[in-house]
């Protein structure tokens, strides 16, 4: 029954949008409790969605659009806990705007513009085919320009729009290319589809990859991993996320840290297949994530901003989901299991910490860490949810980050006993330093002595409200979860007509290593449909028992030694060092990681204003000389020889009656002769 | 009866007469007369044919042709008023605003 109704999910916030859009101004704040009824339908519309086909049905519903192409609506577990994820953060963010965004007076925009986000996230996430994906997401991708740039008079709040934009344009382009030539190869299969079948269906893209020639296949996949890295903000094209933070907090938690950035680990996760087929595919997804996310960590590490050390922590986390699925290689679609569970653990703690981050910023006016300082004392319920959201993201035991981040950590170790030990060494070292800077952040802004002088006042139920509810989930959630999440997730793609046997074969994963960690109900299609979904899951969810002891206890020291590391150097009662003696001014690395390797003074400073300027400046001038050029002097040549023969036009009303009678004598003697010859 | 010759010559002549004040005359309202002239000699030759040859054609084209002219004559002096008002002459020398 739900099911006739899933596409409202997507309508009732465009609705949303329109009403804010055009009759906002007259409504109290904005209109802003229509995008919260809206999204909040929403959730309502999953909840009922899941409870009809949890835990072994799908739901796909598809109409003709044009030409080989479809829209249509493709509900499978993947698709369904990320609808969950989103309609339900995004409506507690909704809440939370009502009360932040009071006063703006954009607020009808702000909403507007949410509402918006929200529908096309939840349109790329039930999308049937790549290209309707595709164009939902080049929609979140303009939501987010429209949303960095709220406050566009602020010229550096524009400028990150830009930079936003066009970064992702980087990886949109690439995501196009794959596409397009994912659709070549399936139409060169010729493929006798069934009706109601179109080439860019998920389901008949799984059923077809075998066919697909595997370097065809490495190129799509590097194509689609272009686009993944541009919108999760991975390395190299992560620089326009912490620059994002230039929008209001609310649009920081919503769009940059719990659901828009997840789109790019979302499509790897949905074209997994593609992944695992792909020789080197996943290599490439690992590698990616697992330096960015130490790369990212180390930025966050010196950051002073509140939200910039939140948005590097959300690019590292990034690249941890990044990483679990391309570990995949060696686990199978088990990776997907984790590394989606991390994204929803963490949509859920980075969603809380933003706003918790947002509440301080509401309160004190400013974003620098080293202005706040003690704000714990007038501050209670702020603090202890965003601390509640930090032990999250450190991974402190029982906490759900510590369910997600470390079994990716645990899976990482299991490709590198099958692979590469590389992924797992980065990704150990990034949690040590994400324990290390959450926790600095945290006692720099709620412990120690007030370091300016600041409002000093709690944000309104409105803001903590929301606050709580995720601060519950940011807790319990992956104690809970976890087993059931996995198996799931694990289902996902038994859906589909696909043998990741045969699959793994294409992707030169030599079988025997794909077959030896059964154990953790990995390779699904291995063992062949009978087996139930849940066993494979609960097995799988038993923390791998394939792997030493030290390396499942490794996490949880890894994250209570950061956070011990960081409560030594920042919290005024236990403190033992002081930053400045271990690290002066005038330390290199400090400065190295201050000025964020250097990346602003490479790409803007050089890459930007030398080789884009000076490219710019070829194309301008062969712009204006060539291709304006030769048009130019075509009219020039028309209009010097008009200057000559307007002359005739003298004005003197003689002149014309002589031409005339001429005319008509020249007339009458060409006509008379032309009869005496005959010609006529 | 008198011979088509002398309407024909007398249309003539008032033709001639016309275009030589249209090639040497600068004032407007000349101009306009001159313009009468060449009209109507070609209605008295018209008229004259038509005559000659027993047939109406040519003199209900002649009242076609006076009709047109009334209105050229209206729409033209009308224009040499406006001009007046504005350049305070109407020697079309003088008027050449629109000229290169």
């Amino acid at each position: 029954m739900y099911a006739d109704y899933a596409y409202l999910i997507v309508a009732l916030p465009v609705l949303a949008f329109l009403l804010c859009l055009f009759v906002g101004w007259h409504l109290p704040r904005g209109g802003g409790f229509l995008t919260v009824l809206a999204t909040f339908a929403g959730l309502i519309l999953s909840l009922g969605i899941f409870s009809e086909i949890y835990p072994d049905k799908i739901i796909h519903q598809s109409m003709p659009w044009f030409a080989n192409f479809n829209v249509g609506i493709l509900i499978d577990p993947l698709a369904l806990v990320m609808l969950l994820m989103v309609t339900f953060v995004v409506t507690l963010i909704h809440i939370y705007a009502n009360g932040y965004m009071n006063g703006d007076p954009g607020a009808a925009r702000y909403f507007a513009e949410a509402a918006l986000f929200t529908a096309s996230m939840l349109g790329l996430i039930f999308a049937d085919n790549l290209l309707q994906l595709f164009i939902f997401w080049e929609l979140v991708g303009l939501c987010s320009y429209l949303l960095i740039g709220f406050w566009y008079r602020k010229p550096s709040a524009a400028a990150a729009a830009k930079k936003a934009f066009l970064t992702t344009r980087v990886g949109d382009v690439l995501f196009l290319a794959g596409i397009i030539l994912l659709y070549n190869n399936l139409a060169n299969l010729n493929l006798a589809l069934k009706p109601g079948e179109y080439l860019l269906q998920f389901p008949v893209i799984y059923a077809n990859l075998a066919q697909i020639a595997p370097d065809q296949l490495t190129l799509i996949a590097l194509g689609l991993l272009g686009g993944a890295v541009g919108k999760s903000g991975q390395f190299p094209l992560h620089v326009w996320l912490p620059d994002a933070m230039e929008g209001p907090t609310t649009v920081s938690a919503m769009i940059h840290a719990a659901t828009m950035v997840t789109a790019g680990v979302y499509l790897v996760a949905r074209m997994f297949p593609l992944f695992y087929a792909a020789p080197h595919g996943l290599t490439a997804v690992a590698a990616v994530g697992a330096f960015t996310a130490l790369f990212a960590a180390t930025m966050g590490l010196t950051s002073f901003d509140i939200k910039r050390v939140l948005a590097f922590s959300t690019v590292s986390q990034l690249g941890f989901m990044m990483a679990g699925l391309g570990v995949g290689a060696a686990v199978g679609t088990f990776a997907v299991g984790v590394s989606i569970f991390h994204l929803i653990g963490h949509s859920f703690f980075k969603a809380l910490l933003f706003l918790c981050a947002g509440s301080v910023i509401h309160a004190v006016n400013t974003n620098d860490m080293r202005e706040m300082g003690g704000v714990g004392k007038y501050m209670k319920w702020t603090m202890y949810t965003m601390l509640i959201g930090s032990l999250s993201l450190a991974g402190f035991p029982l906490f759900t980050g510590f369910f997600s981040k470390d079994e990716i950590i645990v899976i990482a170790y299991e490709y590198g006993t099958l692979i590469n030990f590389l992924p797992y060494i980065f990704l150990v070292l990034a949690a040590v330093l994400t324990a290390i800077y959450t926790f600095r952040m945290w006692f720099s802004v709620f412990t120690g002595k007030e370091r300016s002088d600041y409002g000093k006042h709690e944000s309104p139920w409105v803001m903590l409200g929301p606050l709580v509810i995720l601060a519950v989930f940011a807790l319990g959630f992956g104690y809970v979860a976890q087993e059931d999440f996995y198996s799931y997730l694990d289902s996902n793609f038994k859906h589909y007509d696909l043998d990741f046997v045969e699959l793994g074969v294409i992707g030169g994963h030599a079988l025997e290593e794909h077959v030896a960690p059964a154990a953790e109900g990995e390779p699904v299609a291995a063992k062949g449909e009978h087996e139930a979904a849940a066993g494979e899951g609960e097995a799988g969810g038993e923390e791998g028992p394939g792997e030493p002891w030290y390396i499942q206890i490794l996490p949880i020291i890894v994250a209570i030694g950061g956070i011990l590391t960081a409560m030594l150097f920042y919290w005024d009662k236990v403190k033992k060092f002081d930053p400045s003696q271990v690290t002066g001014d005038k330390d290199p690395i400090r400065k190295l990681l201050l000025k964020g390797y250097y990346q602003h003074e490479i790409m803007t400073g050089w890459f930007a204003e030398t080789v884009v300027y000076g490219t710019a400046l070829i194309c301008n001038t062969i712009d204006i000389k060539l291709v304006d050029g030769w048009l130019n002097w075509l009219s020039a040549l028309v209009l010097g020889f008009a200057q000559h023969v307007r002359k005739v036009q003298t004005g003197i009303v003689q002149n014309y009656v002589t031409a005339l009678v001429l005319g008509v004598v020249v007339l009458v003697v060409v006509i008379t002769l032309a009869k005496e010859v005959g010609l006529v | 009866m008198i011979p088509l010759e002398l309407y024909i010559l007398l249309a003539s002549t008032m033709f001639t007469i016309g275009l030589y004040g249209l090639f040497t005359q600068k004032n407007g309202v000349k101009l306009m007369m001159c313009i009468e002239l060449l009209l109507n000699s070609a209605n008295i030759n018209l008229v004259a044919f038509s005559a000659y040859q027993p047939n109406v054609n040519g003199q209900v084209f002649a009242l076609f042709s006076i009709a047109l002219a009334a209105a050229e004559a209206g729409v033209g002096f009308a224009i040499l008023i406006a001009l007046y008002r504005l350049y305070g002459t109407i020697d079309l020398d003088n008027i050449n605003a629109m000229r290169w």
